[in-house]
């Protein structure tokens, strides 16, 4: 079963790269910011998951709620410090500044921890796998493909029925005005942040999930996919980035089975030069959606 | 006009090359003569740095766009002429696997680093004929992910750049005055590039994308030229900074390189010649500042851990300090002019030319 | 009476370009007032600086006795001052419902919104046929409506709109004209900006003429009638010339 097996495989790895993209459009959405410190967001939800392991000796739970605050409050820290300062300056010095908070915050780590990776421990289920129909699959891709169910369920739900949902999905069409409705600009960018830190929080129990350890360039890799996954389904709605996820991850296995073994080490050149390829025909990406180019002023 | 009118007239339209030029000669004569090696080795180090943060801001100063893929040119260039200048016994020592046809490759440094710039420059014009294309987000994106490929290319690559390991032995050539010469030519061909008609339509490109088109610039072209002029200097910049270094590897050409770059390209200002010169003296200053104070609190064991990446970390914090304070950069877009501080032009230049 | 908004002095730049220079105005409660002039003269400048999107240079702007100059954007519409934006602004993913309970952010509460909703059907009946589609795939002139009934929503006391006949058909025109009459015969305070002066003369009572950044003349529509040749080229109806501005 072949082919189950590698269906499982496609769509687990497809979510975490959707919940990946997500949390990084929901911020261009808002503040046309392409987040550089998106990974670290996740690298420091890593390091929340090993301090409350190692020295609180959390509970498992206690454990996934520690990791995604950690990448919550990273998130959310920076709006506040970084982004907030310079919002209303020119759209590179909003770029530069994201770079120099993923360099401050990979560094700060590197000082207060250590350059070494850390040993992250996991949950035995982690680690375990199951057989479905015959395909033996780790339970983590069943845990990612559920997780990444629920939160889409929830964060539509937000999105489509609460006022704040309408409010961010309004200040991501147009922001001036969203504001004149006395949408305060804060409070949109701010909980676009605060949801994008949640969605990196998530993701990382995932990522660290598979390699059980991080270290302070762990957030390189998710970077460079949510960045690949978006540009390719589309920058401009929520809907790209998801879309964009799984066709990423499908690209990612469907590489990985039929290169050669010699060329497997530069498989993401590969990947990169089709995704390049295939924007030249479309610019936009698959889902054109209807963000605006206005930048926030 | 009189002859000497003239050049009296040239010479204030153009002060701005003799304001940077003149004190780097000097600096350089006087630390040549009477510094300690240490010092000699800084300031090498920073002509080597000048030209490669000026080449960085003849594309994107001029052109707004955020070039990631820049140290990955440099790398380019430094691989490249490693490569060709290196002593075949050196390198089938060093580089075990790497192609005969390339070691038996040994000719002198100085066409190996010109051959190292066209190498960049070839490579820029493959890549960026569709790079060029993409716009906005997109194009910073993939630009960035290129600069990813390169590095993935040079750490796998092993039968060219010994893989994720040392290449070593490169020839030293690069000397403070050898260092000076290249940065004297770099201040020189940035400035020429900035206020020539490729600059200018490059800057208008910038300022207002659609504008410019509407005047008839054709933006993926100029865009396209200047890709490929900024490669070309990189490239030949990695070369000279291979023959000072003499032994590196692929973590030289990757992200934190290409930060401390951006810094010092933005703390002074993207926008002119005048604003890369300071912020490269001013990163370069603070920079070396910093390692003593590391290497000093690292010695004394003061702290229970090691202060490794204080460097990186304060550099951060001084980069959105600068982009809160001046978004521009210290000196603003503006090129500094003779009379100093007097001339301002009525309308200033963009100021968050970032 | 005290106006129920003043502007005083109130000079604004973009950079280096200086966009209004000393200009001084006033509405009163109840008072339709139209600011006009041709492209470039100042008057979206001023509703920017009026709203907080845009920070003054100097200058200052009272409503109901209150500073509001360099107040944020979303402040505004908390104090009562609604804006009808230039171009609309309709929000192109949300659909009508959407756009109008935006509208009612601030002061959002169910029944009323209810009754509100209600009013607006009658108001715009064009808006209850269209109410679950998305903004965008609105006409221009339904457009138009709803930005005006999204501002409505949040029952100000000052109403101002920003080239409301911009891009539209003549006979849409005289349908936004005829429904900004009779939002002002309800009673409505109403700060009317417009190219279209011929046609803004003919439905308010005062009015400021806007040229290179200052007011040039103001005074009841009347007035402005008779001391300014509308129909010139200097700007009008239909067919309005470019103009010369003197510096």
């Amino acid at each position: 079963m072949m082919n189950l097996e590698f269906m499982i495989n496609t769509i687990s790895l497809g979510s975490l790269y959707a919940l990946l993209s997500l949390g990084l459009v929901l911020v261009f959405g808002i503040l046309k910011l392409v987040n550089f410190a998106y990974g670290e967001y996740l690298m420091i939800g890593g390091y929340g998951l090993y301090f409350s392991a190692t020295v609180l000796h959390a509970p498992w739970w206690a454990m996934v709620v520690f990791g995604i605050l950690a990448a919550i409050l990273t998130s959310y820290l920076s709006e506040l410090a970084a982004f907030r300062p310079v919002r209303n300056k020119s759209a590179n010095a909003l770029l530069v500044t994201s770079f120099a908070v993923s360099i401050f915050l990979q560094n700060a780590v590197l000082i207060l921890v250590s350059p070494r990776a850390r040993a992250v421990p996991l949950p035995p289920i982690f680690s375990q796998t199951v057989n479905i129909y015959g395909a033996v699959t780790p339970v983590r891709n069943l845990l990612i493909i559920g997780t990444t169910i629920s939160v889409l369920i929830l964060l539509s739900l937000l999105m489509k029925k609460t006022v704040l949902g309408l409010a961010m999905r309004a200040a991501s069409d147009k922001f001036t005005t969203t504001r004149l409705m006395g949408v305060p600009a804060n409070l949109v960018i701010s909980a676009a942040f605060v949801i994008s830190g949640l969605l990196a929080g998530i993701s990382s129990i995932f990522w660290i999930g598979r390699s059980a350890s991080v270290d302070p360039v762990t957030g390189a890799a998710p970077l460079l996919i949510a960045f690949i996954a978006t540009v390719v389904g589309g920058m401009h709605s929520p809907a790209g980035a998801v879309v964009g996820g799984f066709v990423y991850g499908l690209l990612f296995n469907v590489l990985s089975i039929t290169l050669p073994a010699s060329m497997i080490s530069y498989r993401d050149a590969f990947m990169f030069v089709i995704v390049v390829l295939f924007l030249l025909i479309r610019p936009e990406g698959i889902i054109k959606g209807g963000y605006t180019e206005e930048r926030v002023g | 006009m009189s002859l000497l009118s003239r050049f009296l007239t040239w010479s204030r339209q153009h002060s701005t090359l003799a304001l940077l030029m003149i004190p780097l000669v000097l600096a350089g004569l006087a630390i040549n003569a009477f510094g300690s090696s240490l010092l000699l080795n800084i300031y090498t180090y920073f002509c080597v740095s000048l030209i490669m943060v000026l080449s960085l801001q003849m594309f994107m100063g001029n052109s707004g766009i955020l070039n990631w893929v820049h140290i990955g040119f440099v790398g380019v260039g430094a691989y490249a002429s490693a490569i060709l200048s290196t002593a075949p016994m050196v390198k089938s020592m060093g580089v075990p696997n790497m192609f005969p046809a390339l070691v038996a490759l040994n000719m002198p440094v100085i066409p190996a680093i010109m051959i190292g710039g066209l190498i960049a420059a070839v490579l820029a014009a493959i890549i960026g004929y569709p790079l060029m294309r993409l716009s906005d987000f997109v194009g910073v994106i993939t630009l960035f992910a290129t600069l990813i490929v390169f590095h993935v290319i040079m750490t796998q690559w092993d039968n060219v750049t010994n893989g994720p390991r040392t290449f070593f032995g490169v020839p030293e050539f690069t000397t403070l005055t050898v260092a000076l010469i290249g940065a004297l030519i770099a201040i020189m061909v940035a400035y020429w590039f900035r206020e020539s008609g490729l600059g200018l339509r490059l800057r208008a490109s910038r300022d207002d994308r659609y504008a410019a088109m509407s005047v008839g610039i054709d933006v993926v072209r100029v865009r396209y030229y200047g890709f490929i002029t900024s490669a070309l200097i990189a490239g030949m910049a990695g070369g000279v900074w291979a023959h000072f270094i003499t032994s590196f590897s692929p973590k030289a050409f990757y992200m934190s390189e290409m930060f401390i770059l951006l810094a010092m390209l933005v703390i002074g200002g993207s926008g002119s010649i005048s604003g890369a010169f300071m912020g490269t003296t001013f990163v370069t200053i603070a920079r070396e500042a910093l390692r003593q104070v590391e290497g000093t609190v690292n010695n004394a064991h003061v702290l229970p851990f090691d202060v490794f990446g204080l460097t990186e970390a304060v550099m951060a914090v001084l980069m959105i300090t600068i982009l809160i304070w001046r978004p521009g950069g210290v000196v603003g877009g503006q090129e500094i002019t003779w009379p100093l501080f007097k001339r301002k032009s009525p309308i200033k230049e963009v100021e968050d030319g970032v | 009476m005290t106006p129920m908004l003043t502007v005083e002095n109130l000079s604004a730049s973009y950079g280096v370009v200086r966009a209004l220079n000393d200009i001084s105005l006033e509405v009163n409660e109840g008072e339709m007032v139209a600011l006009l002039g041709v492209n470039g003269a100042g008057k979206s400048t001023t509703l920017k600086s009026i709203t907080g999107v845009l920070r003054p240079v100097k200058g200052s702007i009272k409503f109901l006795g209150q500073e509001i100059a360099n107040g944020k954007p979303e402040a505004t519409v908390k104090r009562g001052l609604s804006l009808v934006p230039e171009g609309r602004e309709i929000f192109g993913t949300l659909t009508v419902e959407e756009n109008l309970r935006l509208g009612a952010f601030v002061s959002y509460q169910r029944d009323r919104y209810k009754a509100d909703l209600k009013e607006m059907f009658e108001l715009f009946p064009i808006l209850e046929e269209r109410f679950t589609q998305p903004g965008g795939l609105l006409s221009g002139g339904e457009q138009q409506m709803l930005a005006i009934a999204r501002a409505l929503m949040a029952h100000p006391k000052l109403l101002m709109l920003d080239e409301p006949s911009l891009g539209l058909s003549p006979a849409m025109t005289d349908q936004i004209f005829e429904l900004i009459k009779g939002l002002r015969d309800r009673g409505s305070t109403i700060l009317l900006v417009e190219q279209n002066a011929e046609r803004a003369l003919g439905i308010v009572d005062r009015a400021y003429l806007l040229a290179s950044g200052e007011v040039q003349y103001s005074g009841t529509a009347e007035e402005i009638r008779r001391q300014v040749d509308i129909a010139s080229v200097y700007f009008g109806g239909d067919d309005a010339a470019p103009c010369e501005v003197t510096q």
